[in-house]
């Protein structure tokens, strides 16, 4: 940069001296630059990057990162440069010609024709607070919750729960009917799936089929909010809102070892009728509340889990870029998940459709600046993600001090090896020039390994290692060129030659280790963990580290090869090659041990038994969780264009002003999150209930109250049903945030209740049932299809909790650890299977799961022929319908109409009609006649087959 | 029934409405179908594309960007300060490439001695020298080349252009990559994102299977390993026979009649498909052509040889897979030489064979890294990654045969002219598909994606 810049000022020092003046050369040369590709957006209105390019006091006085000159150092010239991380303009390189002639005009201290000569430096004023139109003020999700009267009706015998009024009022002035009650059967069904996404068992059927009492359903809804299975289904709702997964997702998509304890956390809440807006204080800011018993808040802690398990680039090597990335993502989250606005769009400009400025999303975003989200976001690689111990201080500090004892041991027992492969080098190395020399009568003159050694007096498996590292030659490997160039003649010369710069490396080394050694005991003594042993670099000292390490003088840890997994290859010709490469090894091998004298095998010994001794005696790991907490205080400025290179005004922690009309929070001392999280929690929140009110409602009809759960914006969809969202919003606020009450609420309406039947009038005058005439058929969700499979065989695994994927950090390129596991090879529910974000399951991927990267507040369905493949081919229904028959036809006690109803009521949740009863049979006598040699078994296989591939197992109506 | 409502029942969800250049009657074919073909914008160049993926960032000086002041200044510093790379350490000298270059065919192009074979075919080919993505990690850097963005999941290049384009072959998946990664952001680098599912790519395989194991059962759920087709036609009719009963007492729900259309598709899909994969039906000299008969060449032959079937099949986007060898930050001169000679045959016979075939004029075959490689060493032999300008090249569909675009600074460190951001790639290729990149776009969230983000330039100076 710096030549660059000197010659190319040198260049145009000449040009600018014959400028008639240093004005013309400006007028000529610098401002048409400065209008045409600058002042666009550096004037001084827009004053992008805190800049103005416009005026000369505007360009003396620089932007937040301060002057734009200093000579070859000029900020400006830099920047222009394109070699910088900063690079304008955006458009492209200037010319080379223009930039010359700006290196030159800087070089002479930038004159601005008649310019006063001390120009006063502006303080950057923090801007006024943005004012919203009128139009925007009044847009409704803006507005306080209203306290509204169920409407009057004409059908009252319709309704059931104030919500029917409602649907009614509406129908009734479109002169539409409500259809009729569904079935019970279609009811069951319906309730169940939609409450714990399996299907009712055959007894559950039975039970409500014959309940005759008035409160037949309620008992059956209060029993299904009561099994531990609800929580399993509406907390799967919740995660894909927390768009949660068990793993990074970017790059190279590091487990969360611990998300498995956020997903538990909120099976957990669910089930355990947790307030929401403790749930909402808890997701935000947990770690900040106090605990139930005073001790350390666990679950708080796990809690915030919801912020710390989004995508993330954890090798991104710009590592404000990675950071400013994820707090990016935790305020799309935040506001999409609990306020349904989309804040993240004005990262780079204020929102382009509502009142959201760049100020108010930087606002938020100091609040998770101020939040640690890594262990440690400076280093250069991977950054490690947070982990968070579940227990106090002392408790983590004691177990920290054992992890260091076991550490000093460990290094005691690889300092007994080092030490001898330490002086085992100094000795080989001694005689280097002798090995290279006896290398070169082996793979040069073709004389025999063996007799070299021997006449030479040398170890064969050494030589045999310096013949393999010297005869691959010095392409590639520029230290060994001299070498390659070398004659018989010359070689003697050119080795010893190597020898003395080897044996000065190795000096130097030694050197270090011995410094090293001297200061790792002294740290351990001190009871903290030794620095690790320094090592060489590669790319300085190529010749040194090959030789020394992995390369001709390397040993092996034998115990290590004794466990290296022989492959076999299936390939004759490549099993033979990996062979023959083994054996080679072998012959090349000196193993470590063989340095030891008795002594140090006797150390060993008594070392190895403390060791042993040390880990039985150390507590047990502590738990912990991937959590987040209290980082240091950052100020945010706002970012221009986005662009961290271009701090603007400071934007103080606040929440979107347009939500503020009930009152704003006061940011304290902490990161501001229990801050944000209480003011998220209060009633008044124009949007926290009502948003969420509409994601339940939307869970139970398949379309929101607002049909875009995740944007309450001008660009989301407006209420059907205005005065109903806010009646629910109300009375889910009034009953205590109870999300089960809520359910009942909306389960106990004839609304709830109506047949799916589509009529002629509702599909001409409202066909996507906005005005909900009846109910919505869905088809089932890829939780739902893949454990209701499991279900109807009977093969479901109800275990709860815990985790199913093991291991830390992430797996080789391209292995198979990269994927995630299975689910058709696994029978525990569908929740449980951990998500590796980068490798979704694909049958996941083949039912509309979505990517568990952002909020999802509503699944995209799609109907295509690869999903018709899975029901037609794949083992695991193959599987099902097979123990579907099995169970069927192992039971003695049934003729064969009463094995088709424990079929239909396994598969259906109902008995079979007598017609179906009728064709089934038919079907599994045919099959048998024309298909000879197929089994009894097999024919009823095949109908269960085409019985769960069926639209009725995987819609409900 | 209303547009809306139409398209809300064929389940692909409002976000289809903003596709403003969608007709009446691709309305319509989208209700029964997300996958039927549809009317691009413009007049197409370029019917499909097969994109060659050089996973892990091949470099440039050393393959199609000779830089002659690399020979007389190496060992010299870098004469400017380093941008971000990967690696933290102290950046090296310039590094002359250990390839030598020649000039080939009637362009008179220079490919080194990496790529003998492909060297056959520059007057085929469209050498893009000033490409510029944002991703400095390997990460960023798949997910940008991919998706457009290099932090955010968003559709993949293929996802958008079946959304926009169908595809004409019903039996087959629209978009198909063939043994793609499974690191640096894996099946992000397919997916639809909050596209439609049914815009995602079709993995055929991994990348870290062998060929032969994937070709017993190319996609998922495609065969029926134990029922005949008689067997599986009769249960099919079963099962046909309760759904169309279901639907009888279910009037006015065009979601039940999708479903039970989606069956019939299947069962014509796995007929028709599987005859696509078996590529040891190919002449033995086609298979030579390929390098299928040398254990080096086999495995991206397969892939390459693979790919051209597809496209003969009208596949609309074919992505194969060298993964994950690239990234040389040390023994470059060895490794590079190794997966050299493991691409060039196959990918030459492609273009060979494509051309013969008369399948080049409108199909684009691109072939590209992450990204490119430093001028500079890192540690004795090795680059490490350059985003700031390298080479990516295409052929056929449109682009100028024999062609050299754009140009990086006289060491290869920067693009300088004609710079070409992935966004341009992005915007380039979806012009030769006849999209105009800025129209092809979907409603989430309340804002309008498109591949391109907010940016994007159609080169027109590389196009015929």
């Amino acid at each position: 940069m710096r030549i660059k810049t000197l010659t190319v000022s040198v260049l145009v020092a000449a040009s600018f001296a014959h400028a008639q003046s240093a004005d013309e050369f400006f007028e000529k040369k610098i401002r048409p630059v400065l209008v045409t590709k600058c002042q666009g957006c550096h004037n001084a209105k827009l004053k992008t990057a805190g800049l103005d390019l416009s005026t000369a006091a505007g360009f003396a006085a620089g932007g937040p990162s301060g002057s734009l000159l200093g000579g070859a150092e000029s900020r400006l010239l830099k920047v222009i440069s394109y070699e910088f991380e900063l690079k304008m303009p955006p458009m492209g390189k200037l010319p080379a010609e223009d930039l010359q002639n700006l290196a030159a005009w800087v070089k002479v201290g930038a004159p601005w024709p008649g310019a006063p000569k001390d120009l006063p430096v502006p303080v950057m004023a923090e801007s006024k607070p943005r004012e919203w139109s009128a139009e925007q003020k009044s847009f409704w999700a803006f507005q306080p919750v209203k306290a509204i009267a169920p409407p009057q009706v004409r059908n009252a015998a319709w309704v059931q729960s104030p919500v029917d009024r409602f649907i009614l009022e509406k129908l009734e002035a479109k002169a539409m009917q409500p259809a009729a009650p569904a079935s019970r059967e279609a009811l069951i069904r319906r309730a169940t799936f939609d409450l714990t996404g399996l299907p009712p068992t055959a007894d559950e059927v039975r039970s409500f089929l014959s309940d005759d009492s008035a409160g037949a359903f309620a008992t059956v809804v209060d029993r299904l909010l009561a099994s531990p299975r609800y929580g399993e289904r509406w907390g799967r709702h919740w995660l894909d809102v927390a768009r949660y997964a068990d793993s990074t997702g970017n790059d190279e998509d590091h487990r969360y070892p611990y998300a498995w304890r956020y997903r538990d956390y909120v099976i957990d809440a669910f089930n355990s009728d947790l307030p929401f807006n403790q749930f909402v204080r808890e997701q935000l800011a947990g770690d900040l509340l106090p605990s139930s018993d005073g001790g350390v808040n666990r679950r708080g802690i796990i809690a915030t889990g919801f912020l710390s398990l989004g995508p993330k680039a954890l090798a991104q090597q710009d590592k404000q870029k990675m950071l400013y990335d994820v707090y990016d993502e935790q305020v799309d989250v935040t506001s999409r998940a609990f306020l349904g606005v989309t804040l993240a769009c004005a990262r780079c400009h204020d929102h382009k459709f509502d009142p959201l400025s760049t100020k108010d999303y930087y606002a938020m975003t100091g609040v998770f600046a101020s939040t640690k989200s890594f262990a440690n976001s400076k280093s250069s690689g991977v950054s490690p993600m947070l982990l968070t111990p579940l227990c106090d201080d002392s408790e983590y500090r004691t177990s920290q001090t054992y992890k260091r004892w076991l550490a000093a041991k460990q290094r005691s027992i690889n300092e007994v090896y080092d030490r001898r492969i330490d002086e085992r080098n100094s000795e080989l190395g001694k005689r280097l020039a002798d090995w290279m020399v006896a290398a070169r009568q082996v793979y040069v003159d073709g004389k025999p390994v063996e007799r070299v050694a021997a006449r030479e007096k040398l170890d064969v498996r050494v030589l045999r290692r310096w013949v393999d590292y010297l005869e691959a030659g010095a392409a590639g490997r520029p230290h060994l060129e001299a070498w390659a160039n070398a004659n018989t003649k010359t070689a003697r010369a050119v080795a010893v030659d190597y020898q003395t710069k080897y044996l000065e490396k190795l000096a130097a080394y030694d050197k270090k280790i011995a410094e090293w050694r001297d200061r790792a005991t002294k740290t351990e003594a001190a009871m903290k963990s030794a620095p690790g042993k320094p090592s060489v670099e590669a790319e300085e000292e190529p010749f040194f580290t090959d030789v020394t390490f992995g390369g001709p003088f390397a040993v092996a840890d034998a115990r290590k090869r004794e466990n290296d997994v022989v492959n076999v290859d299936k390939d004759k010709e490549r099993q033979r090659k990996l062979e023959e490469k083994m054996r080679r090894e072998r012959e090349m091998t000196v193993p470590r041990e063989e340095l030891l004298t008795d002594a140090d095998r006797d150390r060993l010994r008594t070392l190895r038994a403390e060791l042993d001794e040390m880990r039985k005696g150390a507590p047990p790991e502590p738990e912990m969780a991937d959590a987040v907490a209290e980082g240091a205080q950052v100020e945010q400025h706002v970012f221009v264009r986005g662009d961290y290179n271009s701090p603007g005004e400071v934007a103080p922690k606040s929440v979107p002003s347009i939500l503020t009309k009930a009152g704003s929070p006061q940011f304290g001392q902490g990161s501001g999150r229990l801050e944000l999280a209480e003011w998220t929690a209060r009633a008044d929140n124009p949007l926290t209930a009502r948003v969420f009110v509409n994601r339940v409602w939307e869970w139970h009809f398949v379309d929101g109250l607002v049909r875009t759960p995740d944007n309450f914006g001008r660009m989301g969809e407006r209420p059907t049903h205005p005065e109903l969202l806010d009646w629910l919003a109300a009375e889910f606020v009034q009953h205590g945030w109870s999300v089960k009450q809520l359910h009942r609420t909306i389960m106990l309406s004839s609304a709830y209740q109506m047949s799916s039947a589509v009529t002629e009038q509702a599909s001409q005058k409202d066909p996507e049932n906005r005005l909900l005439s009846h109910f919505t058929r869905r088809r089932l969700e890829v939780e739902e299809i893949r454990d209701g499979l499991l279900a109807a065989d009977g093969t479901i695994d109800y275990e709860m909790g815990g985790s199913l994927q093991k291991g830390f950090g992430t797996d080789g390129e391209n292995s198979e650890g990269r994927l995630s596991l299975n689910p058709e090879k696994l029978s525990r529910r569908t929740v449980y299977i951990p998500l590796r974000r980068a490798n979704l399951p694909t049958l996941l991927n083949l039912f509309d799961f979505g990517d568990a990267t952002t909020v999802n507040g509503k699944r995209v369905i799609t109907t295509v022929a690869p999903q018709a493949l899975f029901a037609m081919n794949s083992e695991f229904v193959v599987e099902r319908a097979r123990n579907l028959a099995a169970r069927a036809l192992e039971n003695g006690g049934l003729d064969d109409g009463g094995r088709l109803d424990s079929i239909y009521l396994r598969t259906l949740s109902r008995p079979a009609t007598a017609v179906e009863k009728d064709t089934a049979l038919t079907y599994i006598n045919h099959y048998r006649q024309k298909f000879a040699g197929k089994s009894e078994s097999e024919a009823w296989q095949s109908f269960c087959r085409a019985l769960l591939g069926s639209n009725e197992f995987i819609y409900v109506d | 029934m209303s547009r809306r409502a139409a398209l809300r029942a064929a389940g692909c969800g409002f976000g289809f409405l903003s596709l403003a250049s969608m007709l009446a009657e691709d309305v319509q074919a989208a209700v029964d179908n997300p996958l039927a073909p549809r009317a691009p914008h413009f007049q197409p160049r370029a019917k499909r594309v097969i994109f060659l993926f050089m996973h892990g960032g091949p470099s440039s000086v050393d393959t199609f960007d000779p830089k002659e002041r690399l020979e007389r200044d190496h060992g010299k510093p870098l004469p400017f300060k380093r941008p971000l790379a990967f690696s933290g350490g102290p950046a090296g000298a310039l590094m002359k490439s250990p390839w030598k270059f020649k000039a080939s065919g009637q362009s008179g192009i220079p490919v080194s001695d990496l790529f003998p074979h492909v060297r056959e075919c520059v007057d085929d080919m469209c050498i893009i020298r000033s490409v510029v993505g944002e991703g400095v990690d390997h990460g960023a850097a798949l997910l940008q080349t991919f998706t457009g963005s290099s932090t955010f999941t968003r559709p993949s290049m293929g996802s958008w252009v079946l959304y926009g384009l169908g595809t004409e072959n019903q039996n087959l998946p629209g978009f198909i990559t063939i043994k793609p990664t499974l690191s640096h952001g894996g099946a992000k680098n397919w997916s639809s994102a909050f596209l439609p599912g049914a815009y995602q790519g079709t993995a055929i395989g991994n990348a870290g299977m062998k060929a032969e194991d994937i070709q017993g059962e190319p996609i998922e759920y495609l065969l029926n390993k134990r029922l005949s087709n008689d067997e599986q036609r009769f249960e099919l009719d079963m099962l046909q026979n309760m759904n169309h009963r279901h639907a009888e007492m279910r009037k006015y729900d065009p979601q039940l009649e999708a479903r039970i259309r989606t069956f019939e598709l299947a069962f014509s899909m796995q007929a028709e498909a599987p005859a696509v994969f078996q590529v040891e039906k190919e002449s033995e000299a086609t298979q030579k052509l390929y390098g299928l008969d040398d254990p080096v060449t086999q495995d991206f032959g397969w892939q390459c040889l693979l790919a051209r079937r597809l496209a003969e099949n009208n596949v609309r986007f074919i992505q194969c897979t060298h993964s994950y060898k690239w990234d040389q930050h040390g023994e470059l001169f060895k490794k590079h030489t190794e997966n050299a000679a493991e691409v060039d045959k196959p990918i030459a016979g492609l273009l060979k064979d494509l051309k013969a075939r008369g399948l080049l004029k409108d199909t684009l075959v691109v072939w590209s890294g992450e990204f490119g490689r430093t001028p500079v060493s890192q540690g004795s032999d090795g680059r490490d990654h350059n985003p700031y300008g390298y080479t990516i090249w295409m052929a056929g569909g449109g682009v100028k045969p024999g062609f050299i675009y754009g140009a990086t600074d006289d060491i290869g460190y920067h693009a300088v002219e004609d710079r070409m951001h992935l966004h341009d790639v992005h915007a380039t290729i979806l012009a030769l598909l006849g999209l105009q990149h800025d129209r092809l776009t979907y409603r989430y969230s309340g804002r309008d994606f498109r591949l391109t983000d907010v940016a994007g330039v159609v080169h027109e100076k590389m196009l015929v």
